[in-house]
Parts: C-alpha cells; sequence; structure tokens
C-alpha cells in the first residue's frame, strides 16, 4: 500500500518535542488530579504553560559572586533533558538512528549530569537553602544508585544487552516474558525509583517548601526568571522521560508504532500521553495514601527498593526466573 | 531501518540471551518470590497484629500456589492439603496468636538490635547464601522450577534473621512459623506428590510449635510483665 511516511530523523525530532511539549501538560494533571484527592479544586491543567510563560517574561538575576556557570547550568539541563529522548523508545517500537548513540546506562549519565550541574549551580549561590537541596539530592542519590543498577543488571540478563528497545521488544514477545519474576520485580523496583526521584515519597513533599522534606525543590531558590522556568521545565521533562521509560520499556510497551505512516506515529503520541497520564494518576494516588517519611528513613524505602532488584537478579541466576 | 545497522528484526533477535520460562513457571515463581517478600515485610512490620496479619498472607499465598499446582500439574490431593492449611495457618493459627495477645498490653515489637536498613541488607546476603547453596545442589523439581527452590531456601534463612534480631517473643513466634512456610513451599517444590497423610502429619508439627510458643508467650509474659526478651539477658541468681 502506497501511503506517506514521515522521515525518520523527523519522527526522532518528535520524540524530542512531544516529551518538551507533553511534560508540564502530565504536571499539570497529576497536580489536579492530586488537589481533588485532598478535596481541593486544584489549578488548571495548562497552568504550568502559564507558569513557564509567565516565568520567562520575567527579569533574570544572579547571587552576586556567582560565576558564569550559574546561568549555564539549566541550559545544560535542559540540553540534556533533551538529548535523552533520543535514545529511548518513545514513539517506536524499532530503533531510530540515533537509538543506539547511548544504552540505558548512557541515557542514566545523561541525566544524571543534569542533576549534577543543576547542584554545581546551587552551590554557586552560597544560600544556604540552594546548598541544603544539592547536597541531599547528591547524598540519595548515590543511595538509589545501587537499585538502577541492579534493575540494569536484570535487564543484561534478560535480554543480553542493554538497550531499552531490546527490553521492550521482549516484552512483547510472549506472555512467558510478562509474568516471569525477575521482569515484575525489576519493574516494581523501578518504579519506586521513579517515586523518589521524581520527589513524591517518602520523604518529599512535591509542591510546598516544607525545608523538612526538601530536596529537589530546594535547589532553584535562587534561581530566576526565564533561567528558573527552564528548571522547572527540565525536571518537568525529567518525570515524563522517567515515566516513558517506566510504561514503553518495562510496563506496557505496547501501542508503539512499528512503521513510519504518519497516522501510526500520531496515534502512539496519543498512547504515549494515555499511559504517562495513568502512571501519573496512579502515583498521585500513592503520594497521597502514604505519611511522608522523617527524612533519614529515607534509607528504609531504599533498602525496600534495593530488594527487589536484587530478587530479580538472584532468581534469573538460578534460571527460569 | 536503512542506516541503522541494526534494523527492526534485529532486536527480536538480540532477545533470547535468557529464555523465558512457561507462564506456568513464571507464575509459580512470583507466588514464590511474593512468599519471601513477605517474608521481609515482618521486618518492617513495627505492631504485632500486623505482622500476625502478614504471616496469614504468607500462609494464603502458600495454599494458592499450592492450588496453582495441583490445577496444572493434576495432582488431587494437593487441593486437600491447600484446604487443610488455608484452614491451620490463615485462620486458625493468626486467631490463636491474637487471642494470646489480648491480654498483653505491649502492642509494639521490640525494636530490633539492627536498623531496618541494616537488617535488610543482612537478610539479602543471608538469603543469597540460601539462594545460590541450592543453585549449587542440583535439586532439580519436577512440578515446580528450580527457581522456587532457592526461594523457599531463602525465606528459611531470612525467618532466622528475624528470629535472631527480633527482640519480642510474639516476632520470634512468628519467625518460627514462617520457617515452617518456607519449609512447606521446599516440599511443594521437590516432593508435590508426596502421600497426604505424611503431609498432613507435618503440618500438625506446626501445631505443636503454635502450643509451644503459646506457653512460652505466656509464661514469659506472667514473669516479665512485658513481651520484650531484651531484660533475659542480664544474669539473674
Amino acid at each position: 500500500m502506497a501511503s506517506i511516511a514521515l522521515p525518520v530523523p523527523a519522527i526522532q525530532a518528535l520524540q524530542v518535542v512531544t516529551i518538551a511539549a507533553a511534560a508540564p501538560g502530565v504536571s499539570g494533571v497529576i497536580a489536579r488530579a492530586e488537589a481533588r484527592l485532598q478535596g481541593r479544586r486544584g489549578p488548571r491543567v495548562l497552568q504550568p504553560y502559564y507558569d513557564l510563560a509567565k516565568l520567562c517574561r520575567k527579569e533574570a538575576l544572579a547571587p552576586e559572586g556567582a560565576s558564569w556557570f550559574f546561568l549555564a547550568a539549566p541550559l545544560v539541563a535542559v540540553t540534556c533533558y533533551l538529548t535523552v529522548p533520543l535514545l529511548i523508545p518513545v514513539l517506536t517500537s524499532y530503533p531510530l538512528p540515533l537509538g543506539y548513540m547511548g544504552d540505558i546506562l548512557g541515557g542514566g549519565f545523561i541525566l544524571a549530569l543534569a542533576s549534577f550541574v543543576v547542584a554545581v549551580a546551587a552551590l554557586e549561590t552560597g544560600s544556604p537553602y540552594a546548598q541544603l537541596g544539592s547536597s541531599r539530592a547528591k547524598t540519595f542519590a548515590a543511595i538509589t544508585e545501587p537499585v538502577v543498577l541492579f534493575v540494569v543488571f536484570t535487564v543484561a540478563l534478560i535480554t543480553g544487552t542493554d538497550l531499552p528497545y531490546a527490553l521492550a521488544a521482549t516484552v512483547r514477545s510472549s506472555a512467558g516474558q510478562i509474568v516471569r519474576p525477575a521482569h515484575l520485580l525489576a519493574t516494581a523496583a523501578l518504579f519506586m525509583v521513579i517515586l523518589s526521584e521524581t520527589g513524591r515519597i517518602p520523604v518529599e513533599t512535591h509542591t510546598g517548601t516544607n525545608e523538612f522534606g526538601m530536596i529537589e525543590e530546594a535547589r532553584p531558590f535562587e534561581h530566576s526568571g526565564p533561567y528558573f522556568a527552564l528548571l522547572k521545565w527540565g525536571s518537568a521533562m525529567k518525570q515524563l522521560i522517567l515515566y516513558t521509560i517506566l510504561a514503553n520499556v518495562f510496563l506496557v510497551p505496547w501501542g508503539l508504532a512499528a512503521t513510519t505512516r504518519p497516522a501510526d506515529v500520531g496515534l502512539a503520541i496519543l498512547a504515549l500521553l494515555g499511559k504517562a497520564l495513568g502512571i501519573g494518576l496512579v502515583v498521585a494516588v500513592i503520594d497521597n495514601s502514604f505519611a511522608k517519611l522523617r527524612l533519614f528513613k529515607i534509607t528504609e524505602y531504599a533498602s525496600a527498593a534495593f530488594l527487589l532488584a536484587v530478587l530479580g537478579v538472584f532468581t534469573l541466576y538460578l534460571g527460569g526466573g | 531501518m536503512a542506516g541503522t545497522g541494526l534494523p527492526g528484526g534485529g532486536v527480536a533477535a538480540l532477545a533470547a540471551a535468557h529464555p523465558a520460562p512457561s507462564v506456568f513457571g513464571g507464575s509459580a515463581n512470583v507466588v514464590a518470590v511474593l512468599v519471601l517478600l513477605l517474608e521481609f515485610g515482618m521486618f518492617r512490620q513495627a505492631l504485632l497484629r500486623d505482622q500476625i496479619r502478614l504471616y496469614a498472607a504468607q500462609s494464603a499465598a502458600i495454599s494458592v500456589l499450592a492450588v496453582i499446582i495441583a490445577a496444572a500439574r493434576d495432582v488431587p490431593q494437593l487441593y486437600v492439603l491447600a484446604a487443610l492449611s488455608a484452614a491451620l495457618k490463615v485462620v486458625i493459627v493468626p486467631v490463636l496468636m491474637r487471642r494470646l495477645l489480648r491480654g498483653a498490653d505491649g502492642e509494639i515489637a521490640g525494636s530490633g538490635a539492627l536498623g531496618l536498613a541494616s537488617t535488610v541488607l543482612l537478610a539479602i546476603a543471608v538469603g543469597a547464601f540460601g539462594f545460590f547453596a541450592v543453585g549449587t545442589l542440583g535439586i532439580a523439581g519436577v512440578t515446580l522450577p528450580r527457581t522456587a527452590l532457592g526461594l523457599a531456601m531463602a525465606v528459611v534463612l531470612v525467618a532466622f534473621v528475624l528470629m535472631i534480631v527480633r527482640r519480642d517473643v510474639v516476632s520470634q513466634a512468628i519467625g518460627f512459623f514462617s520457617l515452617e512456610n518456607g519449609v512447606s513451599l521446599a516440599a511443594l517444590v521437590i516432593a508435590a506428590r508426596m502421600p497426604l497423610i505424611l503431609a498432613v502429619a507435618f503440618l500438625f508439627d506446626l501445631l505443636v510449635a503454635v502450643i509451644v510458643f503459646g506457653v512460652l508467650i505466656r509464661v514469659h509474659h506472667g514473669r516479665a510483665e512485658s513481651l520484650s526478651t531484651a531484660g533475659l539477658t542480664r544474669l539473674r541468681g
């Protein structure tokens, strides 16, 4: 059947555009759902877009003594977040030309680089809150890092590679792949990491300015204007990227476009949004059903996620897992 | 896809490093993993009542596994065993334990000898030892995949860690009962077709343990006015 086919590079660019454009909206839906769960009316779904637009019109200031790095950091961070969607299956089930530029670890490194430059910029300011946030973020990232590593090991043992496309294809291949405990355990561990990385559970309050549970939210304290907008947009993109990895690689790698036809790609965009919103609603429910832990209890949460990931590797070693 | 070097079919070809188990094997393993995770959950529970609830859930998972095997492998006597073990371990033992706790005022389990995160890491290490020890033995069950046997061994060893780390009588009793769950799991893997009378006899062993622990809890509570065993290390004389 002769039909219009999108050029492959265009699809790849569309992956980045989809993530960048949809990220604030997904955050908006989650914020709305959260408000409804708490019996409030909540902000408009499009509120994050208005916030970004408003911030972009404001003046940008830097603290006295901060170097050029302070202003460069948001740009670097957003560039990192725009790079990751090139590497992961966002819209297509087949690998795109730049998809093999980096594996899961490569994507992880780029996400870590973004978080690192923001932390360094926070240190530049000399502001206690921003420093507290970046110090905490780095400490707890070191605790959740082993979990991510073991999830990657599980993927590597199942597929023999650590390419996200390969795992998605494996999961689609048979029902036995879905119910095997290693897959379920790795998915659950990754979900727990995502919950803590996006600032939901166990200690952070996502929107508030409560200093006890402040990790990610404290870091951009000193940024303002368009730079602050970039950081906010970046953290929304990070959330959507993590949701995409969870959905399209581990949880439900169906509904991706198998061809280059515009209709299929369009359906894949809708499917991605549906999946991300589904995960977001689940996250909102979880976020509102558990009490926040005290800060030093974060190791208990991390140890539970670590247990799941390690068990996943163990069951694979004895075969049949 | 021109220019990628790895066409779409290449991905599927790559994906065969660890062959997937059958759906039956996979779901049986998932239930076995669930049993182990519930064992780990007991570390987290501070309320004794919740710990008993976890034990009941774990026993229910074992019964479900027995039913799965009975249906998939055509072993009818396992239905009877599942029903008996559910009646005993999901209903009778938890009810008895709760009745024993009714007189006791200490609702909160004594804190462990280690912090929670350290305990979990220790238990992971101990469980891993059991897992790999069973792996080297090369025992293969006929009814269940080998993974479940390793998980059963891990349940037994982690139950030991629970009994050692916790400092209250009820947690130690629950640890012992859940150890028996691990043994039941191992029995399902290796000897699912063993005669029903033997399996039931093992279940009655548990009943003996419940009575012994019940007396122990009563006596200890009567003497020490508490469920904690921390005071027992002091020398008396």
